[in-house]
C-alpha cells in the first residue's frame, strides 16, 4: 500500500505518533492529487486525440499546448449557478453525482497503479470488489433518471440500467475465467502469475469480451446509448448542469483509466516486460489501451438499444461461458 | 403488456431535428406508436416578403430559403423572372450556373451526410464532411465574395466572372472530395458495418408514400424512381452534359444515404465535364437593376439538393412582384415522415429524420 511505503520513509525522521498522523495526511494528499489530476489530463489528452483524428487543432490557446485548458474548465464549472428545475426529487438529484464520482475513485483506489506497492487500498479478492462497485452504478443510474422527471431522462436510464445490467453479466464470466487460470481474484497476485506468459495469449477472446463488455459498463462511446447527445439530449443526464454535471464527466474519465488498469493488470501481464522498468511498462500498456479505448469513440457511431441488448445476450455471454467452461476443462486436466 | 405510454416533445431545439423541427411522438416501451410534425417556428413571411421588393433585390432573401443550398435557389429566382422577362442570358452565363448550381449540391450533400453521421452518434464525420465541404466554400467565396449566402446571381447573369486560375482549384478541390469520398466515407459509412446495422430496413418510404406525397429529389430516387429534372426537361446547361440519374431501390435510410453519396460523384462528373467546354462571353447582359416585369404568370421548377423546387409568379406589370410561391422540396418530404416513423425505434426515429433531409429555412419560409 501507498501508506505502508509512506509511513516506512517518515517514520526514520519523526517521532512516533506524529509521523503515523503525517503519513496519513500525505497519503491523503497523494490521493487527492490523483483524484484531482487524472480527469483532468485524461480530459485532455481525449480533447487532443479527438482534435488529432478531426482534422482541428483542439485547445491551444490556455497553457502550451492548451494542456491548462481542463484546469481553466474545471474552474468554470465550479464557478457556474446550480440550475435545479422544480420538478426534480432534491435529494436524489444532489446525492447521485457525489456517489457516482465516488464509485469511480474507489474502483481506481482498489488498482495497482504501477507496482505491487502502489495501491491506495489494498483487499484481498479486490477483483471481485471492483466487479461489485461497477455494478453498483445502473441503480444510481435509475435513481437519478427517476429523480430527475423527465422523459428523456428515464428513457436513458432504463436504456443504462438494461445495458449496465446486460453487460456485466459478461463481465463477471471474464472476471471468473482470468480467476481461475490463474487462481486467484487478487489482481497483484494475477499480475504476478502471468510474469512469462501473458494472460492474452491463453485467453484472447476472453480479452476482447471484456474490451467490448467493459466499454459498455462505462458508457464510453460508441456504447453510450444511455446519454447520447443526439437522441435523448443527455439522457439521464439531462438536469444536471455545472459542477454537478462535471462531477458525472470526471467519474467518467476516471472510469476510462480504471478500465485500461484492469486490462492491462488481467490481460497483458501488468508490469511485466524485459529491459525498461515495471512501472514504465505497466503505464505503456495502459497508455495504449486507454487511446484504444478513446480511438473507437471518435470512429465509431452508436448502436441501437435492441442491437446493443442482443449482441450482448446472444453473443458475448454465451461465448465468454464457453470459454469460462473451455478453462475449468483445462485446468481440470 | 398495453400501457399508457408516453408524449414525447423532440424539438424545436434538439441536435438531432436539423434547425427547428418538432416532433411530438407518442412512444410505449421504446416504440413510436404515432408522430406529429409541428412546422413553423422558422416562418418569416418569404413569399410575402417577395411582394414588398424589386425583383433584384430578392435575392438576398432567396439565400437563406434553404441556407445549404443557397445558390440553387438564387439560380431558380433569376430563372423565373428572366422567364417573365422573356430574356435569354448568354451561353457563358448558364455554364457557370451550373458549375455553382452542382457545386453547391456537392455542398448540400456533404451537410447532409455529415449530420446524418453525427445522428448515429458520430461526431467525427460530421467535421470531415464539413472539412470537404470547406475546400468548395472557399472556391465560392473566392467568386462571390460570400460563403453561405453568396448573392452571386442577379437577372439577367451573375455579379462575377471566374477569377483566374480558378479552374485548377476546383479540379484539385473535387479530386480530393471524389478520394476522400471513395476511401474514408467508405471505412466510416457505408461500408461500414455498424453504421449498415443502425441505416438498412428502418424508415421504408414505399412508392405509394412518395406518389401520395409529392416527395421529390433524392429520396425519391432512393424509391426506385427515375425521375431527374436536369435530365427530363434540362435547363441552364444539364442538356450539354452527359450524367446518370441515381435510384436505388430499397427506399430504406440506407439507400437515402446511398443516393446523396453517389450523386456527389455524379455532380463531380459533371462540373469536370463543363470546365473543359465552357465558353467565353459576357457574364451578364444588361438589364436595369430596378425594372419592370410584363405581366403574367410564370411557372419554372428546378433540381435542388432536396429535390424539385418551385416558383410560381404573378407579375402585373409593375416593379415589384404581385405574388410569389415558393415550392419547397424539404416541405413535401416532411408530409411523408410521420407516415415513415410509425413503429419505429426512438433511435431509429432520429435517424429517419435526419435521412429526409429537412431543411426548416425553406420549409416554414
Amino acid at each position: 500500500m501507498i501508506f505502508d511505503e509512506v509511513y516506512s520513509v517518515l517514520t526514520a525522521y519523526l517521532p512516533p505518533k506524529v509521523d503515523l498522523v503525517l503519513s496519513v495526511l500525505v497519503t491523503f494528499v497523494l490521493a487527492l492529487i490523483v483524484m484531482i489530476a487524472t480527469p483532468i489530463i485524461l480530459g485532455w489528452v481525449d480533447r487532443k486525440f479527438s482534435a488529432r483524428i478531426q482534422s482541428r487543432y483542439g485547445p491551444i490557446y490556455v497553457g502550451k499546448f492548451g494542456i491548462l485548458q481542463n484546469f481553466a474548465d474545471v474552474v468554470k464549472l465550479m464557478g457556474k449557478n446550480f440550475v435545479t428545475n422544480r420538478y426534480v426529487d432534491k435529494f436524489s438529484y444532489n446525492i447521485i453525482p457525489i456517489l457516482s464520482s465516488i464509485l469511480s475513485f474507489l474502483i481506481i483506489s482498489l488498482l495497482p497503479l504501477g507496482s505491487s506497492g502502489l495501491v491506495f487500498v489494498s483487499l484481498p479478492y479486490n477483483l471481485l470488489f471492483i466487479y461489485i462497485l461497477l455494478a453498483f452504478s445502473p441503480l444510481l443510474i435509475i435513481i437519478a433518471s427517476w429523480g430527475e422527471n423527465n422523459k428523456f431522462a428515464v428513457l436513458g436510464g432504463f436504456r443504462s440500467a438494461a445495458q449496465i445490467t446486460t453487460y456485466e453479466l459478461a463481465l463477471i464470466v471474464t472476471f471468473i475465467s482470468v480467476g481461475m487460470l490463474n487462481g486467484s481474484y487478487d489482481i497483484i497476485s494475477i499480475i504476478n502469475s502471468q510474469s512469462f506468459i501473458w494472460n492474452i495469449l491463453y485467453l484472447p477472446l476472453t480479452a476482447i469480451i471484456f474490451f467490448i463488455g467493459s466499454l459498455a459498463v462505462i458508457e464510453r462511446a460508441p456504447f453510450d446509448l444511455p446519454e447520447s447527445s443526439q437522441e435523448l439530449q443527455a439522457g439521464w443526464r439531462i438536469e444536471y448542469s455545472g459542477l454537478k454535471y462535471g462531477l458525472f464527466l470526471i467519474g467518467d474519465y476516471v472510469k476510462l483509466l480504471a478500465v485500461s488498469i484492469i486490462f492491462v493488470s488481467l490481460f497483458l501481464g501488468g508490469w511485466s516486460g524485459a529491459f525498461l522498468p515495471g512501472i514504465i511498462w505497466f503505464w505503456i500498456k495502459t497508455i495504449i489501451v486507454l487511446m484504444l479505448l478513446m480511438s473507437l469513440r471518435w470512429t465509431l457511431g452508436r448502436p441501437r438499444i435492441d442491437q446493443l441488448l442482443s449482441i450482448g445476450w446472444r453473443w458475448l455471454l454465451p461465448l465468454s461461458v464457453i470459454n469460462l467452461i473451455i478453462v475449468e476443462i483445462v485446468m481440470l486436466i | 403488456m398495453e400501457g399508457k405510454g408516453i408524449e414525447l416533445n423532440i424539438g424545436p431545439v434538439h441536435p438531432a431535428t436539423h434547425g427547428v423541427l418538432k416532433l411530438v411522438a407518442d412512444i410505449e416501451a421504446d416504440t413510436v406508436k404515432n408522430a406529429e410534425v409541428e412546422i413553423g417556428f422558422l416562418h418569416r413571411g418569404k413569399e410575402k416578403t417577395a411582394e414588398l421588393r424589386y425583383f433584384n433585390s430578392y435575392f438576398p432573401i432567396v439565400d437563406k430559403l434553404d441556407y445549404v443550398g443557397a445558390l440553387n435557389w438564387e439560380i431558380l429566382w433569376a430563372s423565373t423572372v428572366e422567364k417573365a422577362m422573356n430574356i435569354e442570358t448568354n451561353e457563358r452565363v448558364k455554364y457557370i450556373r451550373t458549375i455553382m448550381a452542382e457545386m453547391q449540391r456537392i455542398m448540400s450533400h456533404l451537410v447532409y451526410i455529415g449530420a446524418f453521421g453525427q445522428d448515429l452518434g458520430n461526431l467525427t464525420f460530421f467535421v470531415w464532411a464539413l472539412r470537404e465541404r470547406e475546400l468548395l466554400m472557399d472556391i465560392v467565396e473566392e467568386i462571390s465574395g460570400g460563403r453561405l449566402a453568396p448573392m452571386y446571381n442577379r437577372v439577367g447573369g451573375v455579379f462575377y466572372d471566374f477569377t483566374d486560375g480558378i479552374v485548377e482549384k476546383i479540379d484539385s478541390a473535387l479530386l480530393r472530395i471524389e478520394e476522400k469520398v471513395k476511401k474514408e466515407y467508405k471505412a466510416m459509412t457505408y461500408e461500414n458495418s455498424l453504421f449498415m446495422m443502425r441505416s438498412k430496413g428502418i424508415g421504408i418510404m414505399s412508392q405509394k408514400i412518395i406518389k401520395d406525397n409529392g416527395v421529390t429529389g433524392p429520396n425519391m430516387r432512393a424509391g426506385g424512381i427515375k425521375r431527374d429534372l436536369r435530365k427530363d426537361e434540362p435547363y441552364l446547361a444539364y442538356d450539354k452534359v452527359d450524367f446518370d440519374i441515381i435510384t436505388e431501390e430499397e427506399s430504406d435510410v440506407y439507400a437515402r444515404f446511398m443516393v446523396r453519396i453517389r450523386e456527389i460523384l455524379e455532380s463531380i462528373k459533371i462540373i469536370r465535364q463543363l470546365l473543359k467546354s465552357i465558353p467565353e462571353g459576357d457574364v451578364k447582359i444588361s438589364t436595369p437593376w430596378i425594372m419592370k416585369v410584363p405581366p403574367g404568370y410564370t411557372f419554372v421548377r428546378h433540381e435542388m439538393s432536396k429535390g424539385e423546387g418551385a416558383m410560381f409568379l404573378v407579375t402585373d406589370g409593375g416593379l415589384k412582384p404581385y405574388r410569389l410561391k415558393i415550392r419547397s422540396p424539404s416541405f413535401y418530404s416532411l408530409q411523408a415522415l410521420p407516415l415513415i416513423l410509425e413503429g419505429c425505434k426512438v433511435a431509429d426515429a432520429f435517424a429517419i429524420t435526419a435521412s429526409i433531409d429537412p431543411v426548416m429555412g425553406e420549409v416554414d419560409r
